[in-house]
């Protein structure tokens, strides 16, 4: 429960849209389950007064929080708009912004990272599948039913190679703290090392995976930032340089940031590193 | 996407970097029309997305009498298998020495970095390599709509003052198209001022729309194909066709086939949600390629429901064998739906995987 628990207070920001509408429901879905608050309004410009779900939609989301107490907000705006989305967010005074949105230009994520920044508001993504603490809160897209509360968290550039970890873990009766997305993009509010941070001044979590990808070196500065036990997993061994392996991040630049050379990194470090994901039950079984 | 050296100078000039006076042509008849604007030597760059053209032999000094017969010599000579459509006929400059300069965004601090180095020209790799303290760099708030002056001071050390201003002009050029890298090198200093000799510019793809490009050239034709369909595609040179849900979970397949000695042909997310007709285009699509033997369909449905999935391979009807792991939402639906039909399915990607690997290697 690293970014929050059931208590938390959810707005949805392009809440009317197909993504919006239909997640509003399944994270409704999960706090229902969990006892938890969920998402207590929804936010669109123009299409004030309207109810998604029974989720009440407000014009701005200083509208909304006049409403209701909420200190989060999940963001499924379109690309060209979710820059200016994340700052309206911070400007309104919300804690925490994650931005499932996949296709912002990485010059207004930038932009919009410094603005929040500067508001006191931390983002999670954008590009990203969300956050899930396992029987508390669900932010975002994460199906909940492969996940079972637990002891290890999990952070990941990517969605499904997640949901897979998350399976495996799952299936050898390993409970996950909490699971975070950060993101793939080449630009995110949250890296390893700020998620690292906070599970370390968590109780919960005793011991974290950390599933990378090609591209940049931010893997290497979260897995040294940390003292808590890790496990890690680089996918894109067989991605060529220059290519973006569909994450607009995973690409390798100037020969920087190959998945060969992180993987050699992270093992001269001294981390273990799985050779695929069924092999990350055993090693975090040796951390425990 | 990666603009040619002759549109990156374009936008250059719009936003006050000098470049050399020169003309682009598409062929060498034109230039023999403008010719009479050039005075003694000339430099004819060919216009391939390449690195590296210089020491490949795509940019060559000649003078005035002999650039027509230069300019048909690099219209027929391919550069790393590549012939370019456009040729860029400089006048050359006068040069004092040669500087490197490059913005670019810096992933630890989200934030646009200059990078600027005193000696610039064909080696600054060697010299980021070899002397990397040569190299200086400096981040700022993406915040901020000029580069400030204490920063520039920082950066330009000894070089002289004149450079200042391009370098400023570099920042607004690298926000206002949306770059990831904008780089002159070299940025030459002559008698009469200082110019932008080569020219660099990636715009983010997420950014081609409102940048008014509609076409990314940087994809082969097939790629092409593939992104009018919304997939994430690359081609490899295997013969595993890899289809997946989520850039991360398609790209660990593609490992789990190099761990087990394979080799893929191609990477293919759906991406989330992909129905009946996507998934039908994409099996299609990578049935395709000329080397696949065998196909891999990877998916975890959230979103994407797997009988969805299940019928949009069944209507593919493809001829090469597809071997399937589906786990999700509406799984046993799926499952009883490619039973029916005689596909093969198996319970883990390690599975289908391995199962792949060797009818590929038969």
């Amino acid at each position: 429960m690293i970014y929050g628990d059931h208590t938390t207070g959810v707005i949805v920001q392009g809440a009317t849209g197909n993504q919006g509408a239909f997640h509003i429901n399944l994270m409704n879905q999960y706090a229902q389950e969990t006892g938890g608050r969920g998402v207590v309004a929804g936010v669109t410009p123009g299409k004030g007064g309207q109810k998604v779900h029974g989720v009440p939609v407000y014009d701005s989301v200083r509208e909304a929080m006049a409403e209701h107490d909420a200190t989060t907000s999940v963001l499924f705006v379109p690309g060209f708009a979710a820059g200016d989305s994340i700052m309206e967010a911070a400007s309104a005074g919300l804690e925490l912004v994650v931005a499932i949105t996949e296709g912002i230009p990485v010059h207004d994520t930038m932009r919009a990272l410094a603005f929040a920044r500067m508001e006191g508001c931390t983002v999670i993504g954008p590009n990203c599948p969300g956050i899930l603490s396992p029987g508390e809160l669900k932010l975002g897209i994460m199906p909940p039913q492969l996940a079972m509360p637990g002891h290890v968290g999990i952070i990941s550039r990517s969605g499904t190679l997640t949901y897979e970890v998350i399976n495996e873990l799952t299936r050898a009766g390993i409970g996950q703290s909490t699971v975070v997305g950060i993101g793939g993009d080449p630009v995110i509010g949250q890296t390893f090392t700020e998620v690292l941070e906070r599970f370390e001044a968590d109780p919960q979590t005793k011991a974290v995976v950390l599933i990378g990808e090609v591209g940049g070196n931010l893997e290497e500065e979260g897995a040294t930032s940390t003292s808590l036990p890790l496990v890690t997993y680089i996918a894109g061994i067989s991605a060529p340089p220059e290519k973006r392996m569909g994450h607009a991040g995973a690409i390798i630049e100037g020969g920087e940031g190959d998945a060969v050379s992180k993987i050699a990194r992270l093992r001269q470090l001294g981390f273990p590193v799985a050779g695929k994901p069924s092999d990350i039950p055993g090693l975090v079984r040796e951390l425990l | 996407m990666k603009l040619l050296e002759f549109e990156a100078k374009e936008i250059f000039k719009e936003y006050g970097i000098p470049v050399p006076n020169g003309v682009v042509i598409r062929n060498p008849d034109e230039l023999r029309r403008q010719l009479n604007g050039f005075t003694d030597e000339v430099v004819v760059k060919s216009q391939v997305d390449v690195g590296g053209r210089g020491k490949a032999g795509g940019i060559i000094i000649t003078d005035k009498a002999e650039a027509v017969s230069t300019a048909e010599h690099l219209f027929s000579f391919p550069i790393k298998g590549l012939i370019p459509k456009a040729v860029l006929v400089e006048e050359k400059l006068p040069i004092d020495h040669e500087y490197y300069v490059s913005i670019t965004i810096d992933r630890s601090t989200r934030q646009p970095m200059i990078l600027f180095a005193e000696t610039g020209g064909v080696d600054i790799e060697e010299t980021a390599r070899t002397r990397p303290e040569a190299l200086r760099r400096a981040g700022f708030s993406p915040l901020l709509t000029g580069v400030p002056g204490f920063l520039m001071r920082q950066i330009l050390g000894s070089a002289p003052k004149e450079l200042g201003p391009v370098i400023n002009n570099l920042y607004k050029a690298f926000c206002a198209s949306d770059a990831l890298l904008a780089e002159i090198n070299p940025l030459v200093t002559t008698s009469r001022g200082v110019f932008a000799a080569d020219a660099k510019l990636i715009v983010d793809d997420n950014a081609l729309a409102r940048q008014g490009i509609t076409a990314n050239r940087d994809l082969t034709p097939r790629e092409r194909e593939a992104e009018e369909n919304g997939f994430s595609y690359v081609e490899l040179d295997g013969s595993i066709g890899v289809i997946g849900n989520g850039a991360g979970l398609t790209m660990s397949t593609l490992d789990l086939i190099a761990h087990y000695n394979g080799k893929a042909a191609n990477f293919l997310d759906v991406g989330g949600g992909a129905g009946r007709e996507r998934v039908m285009k994409a099996v299609r699509l990578v049935a395709g390629m000329p080397d696949v033997k065998v196909i891999v369909v990877n998916l975890l449905g959230g979103i994407t429901r797997c009988d969805e999935v299940a019928k949009g391979i069944i209507e593919a009807g493809i001829d090469q064998h597809v071997i399937t792991r589906l786990a999700g939402t509406n799984e046993e639906e799926g499952k009883a739906l490619l039973a029916k039909n005689g596909y093969q399915m198996l319970d883990t990607m390690e599975d289908v995987v391995r199962q792949a690997v060797q009818e590929a290697a038969a």
